[in-house]
């Protein structure tokens, strides 16, 4: 019964038109960068991305460098709620306590954390936890200061451990260039181990925050989204 | 002493090993209610005062709350005790329920732990105004500004430093006051001379900057300190009323440290109280008036209004039996006459005591906000005595269920006497602590939070009731629910002479949504026309309550049932109200195999902290007994994992947990939530229950 609610749930998606964008979506072994300036709504954007695919029966865990894990779990429960919403699920808090079972946040609240020390965990969690993870996702990494060879580990992790691993990243210096699609020059550095680059940038005149597909499968080519996120509700739509 | 303005109900509330009992000793013998100070497993063998259980002083934990009296510069401070256990969370809980502020104790080393985060969630649950105490600064590895960061990150608070420390570890000195800008050391033999003097050379440039943030910590929640800032005209006394109202308004946790063991930072800690801390008439309380549908009344602390109590602790000691009571409106004298609203008795107030840890004193008359001690009243723990003329009950506890149970079999007949005076006696001190006879095997069953909560209540029946009692493998508390609507039609007939019986209802059982999980069962009535009388349709819900009581899957509870009646027939002789209750119960036996019933079980919320070089083996541990890793957070070298596990694999965890860690983890628990147990294990289980059924 519940199977078939969230079937209609996941047609309906507005994340369909997301991976659409994505010629079906990043893949496993594949690194998918979100960028914006700050408060734009990355997180929401990452938890929605985590949602559907939990919704889609995959293990997914939630990588967070605040210190706060209730923060992080909030943030699952708003989404979720706002997308059980209006929809007529017949028993919403059932489907989310089953697709929770799926999901591990894991927190690193120590400063400077090596990237060796974070995947390591994730591989303890993975290999002696028993979780077949499906997609990493990283929440508010700092991708911009990271090295060349910290991104390219990551990039090793993902295709040895098949995993779609998703970031989103913000500036680490105030002083940083945004382009019009709200990129900063920061990231180009690793623009050949980045899979899929998408610039999210508030655009006033329709009052939505516009989605650029900059960079996919090696190309640099930069092309809007089929989807939007309204400012407010910080929710994707199309 | 009436001034409810120079009084304070206070708790103290901490991680277990952070030096809570030491420091309740220390501010004993500070405001002179002792005269010598004890360690906690001290070498004298006389043992802190507050431990007052002879267990509790074994084991080197508290257990029970005790509440004591002490003054402080002209204020009567009401202290209670809280357990830092969890599985005695119904205790923390009680006495939140009666403070009114709290000092929450954290290791300098240990920082916040994972049972840190459980009390200060009771606290936030209850809205209790604290202020934070990081003891042992003389430990090595002592930070305390690392604790404020944490109170900060981990908790959320707004915590902010009242003093920084001079000197850590072998070398803590003493501490400067921020507000002052002195610095304060403690001499004579017990620390219980304060020396004030100028700050330190080396620690003035960090004063100056920790005063700066604690400046603008509280002017951001005090529009009043922010002008004086701008002005350029903070005085003492606009601080410390800013840092009182903050505090009071949950807005801000002003962060103390020193060392209990070593005697120092406790005096400032106790003015802190007094500064801080509300007096009992700063805090709304509330009652619901059982006269007028439930309707709930805020309570004036006023002693001229009609008296409203709360019995919050039984204790049965050398004394006799006590009742803790806290006065919530009014006052209270001896001779006067009070009814307990929820037996409706009268009672005359006899001998009326104020608590010290192990002696009490005799008093005429106590306040509106205080607490004390009522000698030989018969009741249970939580119930609200008032004036005559007033017919409240205070805010029913958030009492949780049981989760586990144990069968007891006593030794000999003396042995079953005692155990009878006993368990009499541990529930009505402890709601969570339940017991009844199991008609079948003919044992006394107990029931409660944890294997450690009925571990300390059959060693308190051994050693305070000689009560010799073998007990079987504890076992879980399951339930019973049903998964789908199944419909009913059911004629109970019965014609043996004389009257007979006749019913007929018909309707449906269906599960209630989990969203509607704070329900246990939901009666509706749709019968229309009359075809069943409106005097029987109680009879209907009765009968429908009783069914529920006993599962056949494993004789468990039902739970999560809304039974529906929307049609039936009557006959006008012999129709009664024992006829429907039969029908409705046999008609719902009948249906339950239809509602494809399943089985529920006890998760628990399980926190483990430990060093993260063992998280691998910690993570291994929860995949091994079905549970679910919710998170895990990393903090340098140690690692926090928060998990849902089923009570059933939770037995032997603390050993198994041990061994795997080098004894370097410990781990908490509570009841998160009941669901559904797989389908391979309810067949087990069924079939257990079906071989012992045959057995007998």
């Amino acid at each position: 019964m519940q199977r078939m609610e969230l079937h209609e749930l996941n047609a309906l998606s507005p994340l369909r038109a997301f991976d659409e964008s994505l010629g079906g979506g990043l893949g496993k072994g594949n690194l998918g960068v979100l960028v914006s300036r700050h408060g734009i709504g990355k997180t929401a954007c990452l938890v929605q991305l985590a949602t559907d695919k939990l919704f889609h029966n995959e293990h997914i865990v939630h990588i967070s460098f605040s210190g706060n894990v209730e923060h992080v779990i909030n943030w699952y429960k708003e989404v979720f709620r706002q997308i059980a919403a209006d929809k007529p699920l017949k028993d919403a808090s059932a489907i989310y306590n089953e697709i929770l079972a799926n999901r591990v946040v894991m927190n690193f609240s120590q400063e400077n954390i090596s990237i060796e020390k974070v995947l390591g965990s994730l591989e303890t969690l993975i290999r002696q936890g028993s979780f077949n993870a499906d997609a990493v996702m990283f929440d508010g990494y700092k991708l911009t200061v990271a090295s060349e060879e910290d991104v390219r580990k990551i990039k090793q992790f993902a295709l040895d451990m098949r995993l779609e691993v998703w970031f989103s990243v913000s500036p680490v210096r105030s002083n940083v260039e945004f382009d019009e699609n709200g990129v900063p020059s920061t990231i180009y550095k690793y623009e050949d181990l980045i899979d899929a680059l998408i610039g999210l940038k508030y655009n006033e005149e329709i009052d939505k925050v516009v989605m650029t597909l900059v960079r996919h499968e090696g190309i640099s080519d930069p092309k809007p989204m089929r989807v939007t996120l309204d400012p407010k509700t910080m929710m994707i739509s199309t | 002493m009436s001034d409810i303005t120079k009084m304070r109900n206070i708790g103290i509330s901490a991680h277990i090993d952070s030096g809570k009992t030491t420091l309740s000793e220390r501010i004993l013998f500070y405001s002179n209610r002792i005269h010598a100070i004890h360690e906690v497993r001290g070498r004298d063998g006389v043992g802190a005062t507050m431990d007052s259980m002879e267990l509790e002083r074994e084991r080197g934990i508290t257990i029970a709350s005790a509440a004591t009296n002490v003054k402080w510069k002209g204020y009567s401070v009401n202290v209670i005790d809280t357990p830092g256990h969890v599985d005695f969370t119904i205790e923390v809980e009680r006495s939140l329920r009666v403070l009114d502020g709290a000092i929450l104790v954290l290791c300098s080393v240990g920082g916040v732990q994972s049972q840190s985060i459980t009390v200060d969630r009771q606290m936030k649950r209850y809205n209790v105004p604290r202020i934070a105490f990081v003891n042992k600064c003389d430990r090595t590895g002592a930070n305390p500004y690392r604790v404020k960061n944490q109170l900060v990150e981990k908790l959320g608070l707004n915590a902010v430093l009242m003093q920084i420390p001079i000197g850590l570890e072998d070398h803590l000195e003493g501490v400067v006051d921020l507000v002052k800008m002195q610095a304060v050391y403690f001499d004579g033999p017990s620390g219980e001379t304060l020396r004030y003097e100028e700050i330190p050379q080396e620690l003035v440039a960090e004063a100056n900057a920790k005063r700066e943030e604690l400046l603008d910590t509280v002017s951001m929640v005090s529009d009043e300190l922010m002008e004086a800032m701008l002005e350029e005209s903070v005085t003492e006394e606009l601080i410390n009323k800013a840092v009182r109202e903050a505090t009071i308004g949950l807005k801000l946790v002003p962060v103390f440290m020193g060392s209990a063991y070593r005697n120092k930072g406790i005096q400032p800690l106790l003015d802190g109280v007094v500064s801080f801390l509300p007096n009992p008439s700063e805090v709304t309380n509330k009652a619901l008036d059982l006269d007028n549908n439930e309707e709930s009344v805020i309570l004036k602390a006023d002693g001229e209004l009609p008296t409203v109590i709360l019995g919050f602790k039984l204790e049965d000691g050398k004394y006799g039996q006590l009742t803790y009571i806290r006065i919530y409106q009014g006052s209270l004298k001896r001779g006067d006459e009070l009814i307990n609203t929820r037996t409706r008795k009268k009672l005359k107030v006899g001998r009326l005591v104020r608590m010290h840890a192990d002696s009490m004193e005799d008093i005429n008359e106590a306040y509106c906000g205080d607490i004390a001690a009522l000698f030989g009243v018969d009741c249970a723990s939580g119930d609200t005595f008032c004036h005559p003329s007033l017919n409240y009950s205070l805010t029913s506890m958030y009492v949780p269920r049981p989760v586990i149970s144990l069968a007891l079999n006593p030794v000999d007949k003396k042995s079953s006497d005692n155990m009878a005076k006993a368990l009499n006696r541990f529930t009505k001190e402890d709601p969570t602590f339940t017991t009844y006879v199991d008609p079948e095997s003919n044992q006394t069953i107990i029931q409660g939070m944890g294997e450690l909560h009925l571990e300390v209540y059959v060693e308190r029946m051994r050693r305070e009731y000689k009560a010799d009692v073998e007990t079987d493998r504890p076992e879980v508390a399951y339930r019973e629910a049903i998964s789908q609507r199944a419909d009913f039609n059911y004629t109970h007939r019965k014609q043996t002479g004389g009257s007979g019986q006749f019913a007929r209802i018909a309707g449906y059982i269906e599960p209630l949504l989990a969203t509607e999980e704070d329900k246990d069962y939901e009666f509706v009535n749709l019968v229309k026309g009359g075809v069943i009388p409106t005097d029987f349709i109680p009879s209907c819900d009765k009968g429908f309550q009783i069914a529920l009581q006993k599962g056949t899957q494993l004789g468990f509870p039902i739970v999560g049932v809304r039974a529906v009646v929307n049609d039936g027939s009557f006959h006008p002789v012999d129709s009664s109200d024992q006829a429907f209750q039969t029908a409705a119960l046999s008609a719902f036996r009948e249906v339950y195999e239809q509602a494809n019933p399943i089985i529920l079980e006890p998760i628990m919320k399980v926190v483990v902290e430990g060093p993260t070089e063992f998280q691998g083996n910690i993570f291994g541990s929860i995949n091994q007994r079905r549970g679910i890793i919710v998170s895990s957070t990393e903090d340098g070298n140690t690692s926090i994992i928060e998990a849902e596990v089923p009570l059933s694999e939770m037995f032997g965890y603390s050993t198994h947990l041990r061994s795997l860690t080098q004894g370097k983890a410990e781990y908490t628990m509570e009841l998160a939530k009941y669901n559904r147990v797989p389908t391979s294990i309810a067949e087990e289980l069924r079939k257990n229950y079906q071989e012992k059924r045959k057995a007998r």
